[in-house]
């Protein structure tokens, strides 16, 4: 199948808070770096917030998923404020609830648990971000 | 009358629910003629963190006050749900059971827990804390969790 | 200024395009939860630009120090656009610069080799944080 050459834009919330969002941001690099490195490309969210042109051309150019850590939402809900409309949204708390027996720890860095399920997460969304691409190639 | 007394320590705002009971293991309870509702109080669910699993008793069932009535666990901890009130559960919250997270975002509405005909609230209120009795409570606890984290680093 | 002022909140870039940017993450938890564990609090940048009631309120009283990974500014632009101009602003490259230290070549997962511009990052956030009460 022919390469579209438009990518996935994975947006993470990488909360500092909690440990969600410490596996928001590794599941975002296990998804582009290993799982979908030829389709899938990452951005700093606030970049997008504080008016980047770059990244404000990235995501209007691009499909965009968000993973976020908890319920509150935050990437998704700042995508939106800037006027993404956002293909898809995760939050790794469900991850977890989905893999009860691996308990992540650690905000600055992910314990090894913590790494395995952000990579089980990512093998999971690596089917979303071609879903993605290819609703995005039928427009 | 103000909707919440606020307690901030650090960023984080403790709030509690003025009009509310509450018991010493940080349950609220909302009275409207014969029938509770219950709750987790704010300060718990900040405490406990992200609710990502619930255990909870099919109605009807008759508790009684301090009775374990149910488990709440985040990624910190499981605690027991206790009721703050005596009587019969009549109600689960229905959307608890699909949307735990509610109990953090909104532990004082829709996070309420269970829905309780009262069968001796005098004798409950007895062992309750008005609002401003727990904001006091509260405040201490705060204080408590800060030290316990922080522990005698300078 | 204030003489109750005795924490200040630390903002981190949450950088996920650059390995600085995990650099700042990290340095700012150790400062955080290790150093300066009674007169720092973390502000989550994310939920500071998503609305964050406490983040805001809290960076709107206190003095803030922001912590960015590149020459973007992410998180001092932020913080000057929800609560206020932060009292220091430091930029990882300028640190690993004046300190001839290299960023890690990975965007994650840094060895025993990347320990030195991570401590450089650290105590240059300890050093502000100092700065910052002494002055207010």
């Amino acid at each position: 199948m022919e390469k579209k050459s438009k990518k996935v834009v994975v947006l993470p919330c990488s909360g500092i808070g909690k440990v969600f969002g410490a596996l928001a941001r590794e599941t975002t690099y296990e998804l582009v770096e290993r799982v979908r490195p030829d389709s899938a490309v990452t951005t700093c969210l606030a970049k997008l917030v504080i008016g980047d042109a770059e990244t404000k051309q990235l995501v209007k150019e691009n499909p965009v998923i968000t993973i976020d850590g908890c319920p509150k939402e935050c990437a998704r809900k700042s995508a939106e404020s800037q006027g993404v409309n956002v293909a898809r949204s995760f939050q790794t708390i469900d991850f977890y609830k989905a893999h009860k027996d691996m308990k992540p720890e650690g905000i600055s860095e992910l314990d090894e648990t913590g790494r395995k399920l952000a990579a089980i997460a990512a093998d999971e969304l690596g089917q979303v971000v071609d879903e993605v691409a290819i609703e995005e190639e039928k427009k | 009358m103000e909707e919440f007394l606020e307690y901030t320590y650090e960023k984080f705002i403790f709030k509690v629910k003025t009009g509310y009971w509450y018991s010493h293991a940080d349950f609220w309870a909302s009275i409207v003629n014969s029938v509770a509702l219950i709750g987790v109080s704010d300060f718990l669910q900040k405490a406990k963190g992200d609710v990502a699993f619930l255990e909870t008793i099919s109605p009807p069932t008759t508790v009684n006050r301090g009775q374990e009535i149910g488990k709440i666990e985040t990624i910190k901890a499981t605690f027991d749900i206790i009721s703050p009130v005596t009587g019969t559960i009549v109600e689960v919250n229905p959307e608890i059971e699909t949307s735990p997270y509610l109990i953090n975002e909104a532990p004082y509405g829709s996070g309420w827990l269970y829905k309780i005909e009262l069968l001796d609230f005098e004798g409950d209120k007895a062992e309750l804390l008005n609002d401003r009795a727990y904001f006091e409570v509260m405040k201490k606890k705060v204080l408590e969790e800060a030290r316990k984290l922080y522990g005698e680093k300078k | 200024m204030n003489l109750e002022i005795t924490k200040v909140g630390i903002i981190s870039c949450s950088g996920e395009e650059l390995p600085e940017g995990t650099i700042s993450r990290i340095a700012c938890r150790k400062v955080l939860t290790d150093l300066k564990p009674n007169e720092t609090v973390t502000i989550c940048l994310p939920l500071f630009i998503a609305g964050g009631e406490e983040e805001r309120k809290f960076a709107k009283k206190y003095p803030t120090i922001t912590v960015d990974g590149c020459e973007k500014l992410c998180a001092a632009k932020s913080t000057e656009m929800f609560s206020g101009k932060p009292s220091k602003s430091l930029v990882v490259p300028d640190i690993l610069k004046k300190h001839n230290l290299s960023a890690p070549k990975k965007l994650r997962h840094f060895g025993g080799e990347d320990q030195a511009a991570i401590q450089a990052v650290v105590d240059e956030i300890a050093k502000s944080v100092e700065e910052v009460l002494e002055n207010d």
